[in-house]
């Protein structure tokens, strides 16, 4: 772990002058001050048509600046450490302290960072590789695709690593520093069985080195490109409506990402546009249904050893036993409740303030069992691979796209089905959870999160659960 | 290249930012680059936010950023920094250059020959889309911008709803793009954009809430329609009240053209020639193919002065050109690069599409401008979509599902608002029931697609 002067170095900064920069942000009336330095590098390479003839490297260097007034936020920031433009862009913050009235509480809350959270080691330095190192794993993935379907006829693979040097100095005094690593791998196939086509991408992501890249993730990439086409393939539309849906293990942590994650955020519940406004303590959901957001879990995309606002990493139940516990807190709207921040103050670089935004969003285990939940339903659909989620805050509505699932009749699954939006009120969807499986997975693949024009890495998970009623897209 | 006059306007790249360009160029040549592209880009950025008719955010952003492709032994690489210090670039333009070389060969890569690129983008200005006035504009000014969109506190008293929060946003941006290659190429675009937008939350007598939203732009600040924004997304929220359940079925539907670009989307990424060389795209084989309805006539037209969306060069420097991209139901035009060219052995054409345009069709004789209103008419019963919740469409098959909200109507008149539905089809399918296209998309928008309207569309409720 780098110390205190090396992040000092790399940003070309002394501690003296991240003095000046905060005394400078509070001297129109500002009642905290916050800087973010970030270096990142970002490398991607790609592996098309046998051949990994594309790729490159880049490289994100600057410093963000946040002045608060009550509740209120300037922010600034500057590609470059040179004093005088980070004073300038310091100027430019502070413009919202001298527009201002005074308004609103302002504690913001004070955080031990001599905390020393590692969620994630790294064993081998991905800056340490060259290309090199990378173009086999891409080549023996591609050729472990081709092997296992003949119906494959394009493979693309990529690998996507970045690492971000972070230190973060606030007008407390506190100085935390981070180096978050975080790699990808990604295959897509295509595939073709009698004159129809059919894809396929699946990806897995961690915060961790380039160790993450070993013969047994080359082999569970492969594997799951390649499984389900055969139902890809013969995948029909079902009827449309209402009726009860399955929600498997895993992926389908995007339900409470889109259906109550996003309405649990304090920004939203500070200015009272949430459907989730005034509603802690309250239960919203069956008993014995616990939601947890962390950012401790180990190798996680969705970890981190301190948020954004350098207050550290944490394990947050939003929900338990089936009443709402918590909301997701940056400082400021931590600071609006009278409450410590939750550590969710996440920004996707030094360009944006921070918000709050979740980590690793998932549901507790349960007692039920897959195959006594499936069997619970008469004439529903069971679904399991997803993208593309979204809500409407005020209204709750929430919608996710199905990739992957069956029919469910008589209590079996059938036909396959696939590319359905699957449409619910996030309240009404909460509270129609009537059975929790005991099989959690946290899902692995490469989740963004985007709100406000902003991309942070998330991850989920779920036991396999149902939901009593959802509107199901069809012919 | 005149730049000094530029020095004193942020966002603007200045005559030393611009030789930092040629720098690099100089630097991956001389480190063994057997061509080179580079981008440097330029931005500034500033936004007041008001929460409930007050000074809620102010954000200030600057960006600059220098973009590079490297073609070197039959290898080729992209690259990226914004650390632009000489000595930076130095060691970015030879480490470049390095990891090209561990790249495998691809000898289809190529600079676009001196004969396709653009020559008349030399001042940025020749799009006619940057307002000189940017300059003048202060804190205080951008301010009271935000301040008169506020309606809050100024409400007229209504049974029906509470407001429960107002947003209110001013933000402008100045863009600047100066593309050079080894080939000879160098051209410049400016660009300078302001916003005016609100996001109203009103709250019903049964505590369901509900929002709207409403967004002016223009490339020219006097030409901004101000003080209208709050007015009109509250409006767009209250006539979300009442929602009543919709059983769906097979239907006609209206698309407004606030999102009617939702629909035409996976089109235009369908045309796009690494989906096609991919296999990856419903229209492969498509092209000189009639697919569509011979009422849906697409247009790229970048060159229209002084409109959203015109450009003069493409992200390779290729110079653009007014052309139809599906004509009368026809694929007239793949999005083909020079790379993709070499691949699939084909005409190249320009990487992507700039301002897409799609023409009227069976709009009333006697009407001046064909909105939704009037497409309503024109199908008498079915589903008006004024926004899209989420979905996708599947690139590779066009078959899709998107989860919609907007109003049930008969007789060509709205009876009440839907929620929590959705559609589902194919996109083939989808364009090919194109009943009528409207005249009335938005001056605002880079993307003009005015309201649609199709039938025999399957909506779920």
């Amino acid at each position: 772990m780098k110390n205190v002067q090396y992040y000092l170095d790399r940003f070309r900064v002394t501690e003296k002058q991240l003095d000046e920069l905060i005394c400078t942000a509070l001297s129109r009336g500002g009642d905290y001050a916050d800087l973010f330095f970030e270096y990142t590098v970002y490398q991607e390479l790609l592996l098309r048509d046998g051949q990994v003839s594309s790729g490159g490297f880049h490289v994100d260097y600057g410093v963000g600046i946040r002045v608060l007034k009550g509740e209120r936020t300037g922010y600034a920031y500057s590609e470059s450490t040179e004093m005088s433009d980070m004073l300038a862009a310091t100027a430019a913050a502070s413009y919202i302290a001298k527009a201002s009235s005074d308004n609103g509480r302002k504690t913001y809350g004070r955080f031990q960072t001599s905390a020393k959270n590692d969620f994630y080691p790294v064993l081998d330095d991905w800056r340490n590789n060259d290309a090199g190192r990378f173009i086999p794993v891409l080549t023996e993935l591609e050729k472990r695709i081709f092997s296992k379907d003949s119906r494959t006829v394009k493979v693309i693979a990529k690998n996507v690593w970045s690492e971000s040097e972070i230190m973060m100095y606030n007008s407390f005094g506190e100085l935390t520093c981070d180096f978050r690593p975080i790699g990808n791998l990604i295959a897509a196939g295509v595939f073709i069985q009698n004159d129809r086509t059919e894809s396929r991408t699946v990806s897995k992501s961690f915060r961790t080195g380039a160790e993450m890249l070993d013969e047994n993730l080359v082999e569970r990439l492969a594997v799951e490109t390649v499984s389900g086409v055969d139902d890809m393939f013969a995948a029909i539309r079902p009827k449309g409506g209402r009726m009860p849906v399955v929600m498997g293990a895993g992926a389908s942590g995007i339900l409470l990402h889109e259906a109550m994650g996003h309405s649990f955020e304090a920004d939203f519940n500070r200015k009272d546009q949430s459907v989730f406004s005034g509603m802690l303590g309250k239960k919203v959901c069956n008993s014995g249904i616990n939601i947890v957001d962390d950012a401790t879990i180990r190798s996680n995309r969705g970890a981190c050893n301190y948020d954004d606002e350098g207050v550290p990493g944490q394990r947050t139940y939003l929900v338990r036993d089936g009443v709402l516990e918590s909301y997701i807190h940056d400082r400021l709207s931590a600071n609006s409740f009278g409450l410590p921040s939750t550590g969710n103050g996440r920004r996707e670089s030094f360009r944006f303030y921070p918000l709050p935004r979740m980590r690793a969003t998932y549901m507790e285990n349960g007692q039920a069992s897959k195959a006594d939940i499936i069997a619970s339903v008469k004439k529903g659909i069971y679904v399991d691979e997803f993208s593309n989620g979204q809500v409407q805050i005020g209204e709750g509505d929430f919608t996710f796209y199905v990739k992957r699932g069956y029919l469910i009749e008589n209590g079996r699954l059938t036909a396959p089905v696939k590319d359905l939006n699957v449409i619910g009120n996030g309240p009404r969807a909460l509270a129609d959870i009537t059975a929790v499986g005991n099989d959690l997975e946290i899902d692995d693949g490469s989740w963004t999160c985007g709100k406000d024009g902003q991309e942070v890495p998330v991850s989920c998970g779920m036991p396999t659960v149902l939901v009593g009623s959802l509107t199901v897209g069809g012919e | 290249m005149n730049y000094m006059k530029n020095k004193e306007i942020q966002g603007l790249i200045t005559a030393d930012e611009a030789s930092v360009a040629g720098f690099c160029m100089d630097a991956l040549l001389k480190n063994g680059a057997s061509d080179a592209r580079i981008s440097l880009s330029k931005s500034t950025s500033d936004t007041v936010e008001m929460l409930n008719g007050e000074l809620d955010k102010v954000s200030h952003s600057s960006d600059r950023a220098i973009v590079i492709s490297v073609f070197a032994d039959g290898k080729y690489g992209t690259f990226s920094t914004n650390m632009l210090e000489r000595k930076e670039i130095e060691a970015f333009a030879a480490k470049a250059v390095r990891a090209v070389r561990l790249m495998e060969e691809d000898r289809d890569r190529s600079l676009p020959p001196s004969s396709r690129t653009a020559k008349d983008a030399v001042t940025g200005r020749e799009t006619g889309l940057f307002d000189e006035k940017y300059a003048d504009i202060d804190a205080e000014r951008r301010f009271r911008m935000a301040e008169n969109e506020c309606m809050y506190g100024k409400f007229s008293k209504d049974d029906r709803y509470d407001v429960i929060s107002e947003e209110c946003e001013y933000s402008d941006l100045v863009e600047d793009n100066y593309l050079i290659d080894s080939a000879g190429f160098s051209g410049r675009h400016t660009e300078s954009s302001f916003v005016l937008s609100s996001e109203m939350t009103i709250k019903s007598p049964d505590g369901k809430k509900f929002s709207g939203s409403w967004w002016e732009s223009s490339p020219f600040i006097d030409r901004l329609d101000t003080c209208r924004c709050a007015a009109k997304a509250l409006e767009r929220a209250v006539r979300q009240l009442g929602p009543v359940h919709h059983e769906g079925g097979r239907l006609a539907m209206v698309v407004d053209t606030t999102v009617s670009s939702k629909l035409i989307s996976p089109v235009i990424s369908a045309l796009n020639a690494f989906s096609i060389y991919q296999k990856s795209s419903f229209l492969e084989d498509s092209l000189g193919k009639k697919v569509f309805s011979a009422g849906m006539t697409l247009m790229d037209l970048p060159r229209t002065y002084g409109k959203p969306g015109a450009r003069l060069y493409d992200s390779e420097g290729v110079a653009t050109k007014d052309a139809p991209v599906i004509k009368c139901g026809q694929v007239c035009n793949y999005f083909i690069n020079t790379y993709m060219s070499a691949k699939m052995n084909m005409e190249p054409t320009v990487e992507s599409i700039s301002r897409p345009v799609l023409l009227p069709w069976n709009c009333p004789e006697d009407n001046g401008i064909t909105d939704a209103d009037a497409l309503m008419k024109i199908c008498g019963k079915g589903i008006l979509v004024t926004g899209f919740n989420g979905g996708n469409c599947n690139g590779v098959t066009g078959d899709f599902s998107y989860g919609i909200e907007g109003f049930a109507f008969e007789n060509g008149e709205i009876l009440y608002p839907v929620r929590e539905m959705l559609i589902t089809g194919n996109m083939s399918g989808l364009w090919n029931n194109l009943v009528a296209a409207g005249n009335d998309s938005r001056e605002c928008r880079k993307w003009q697609i005015p309201s649609l309207a199709f039938e025999n569309v399957d909506f779920s409720g």
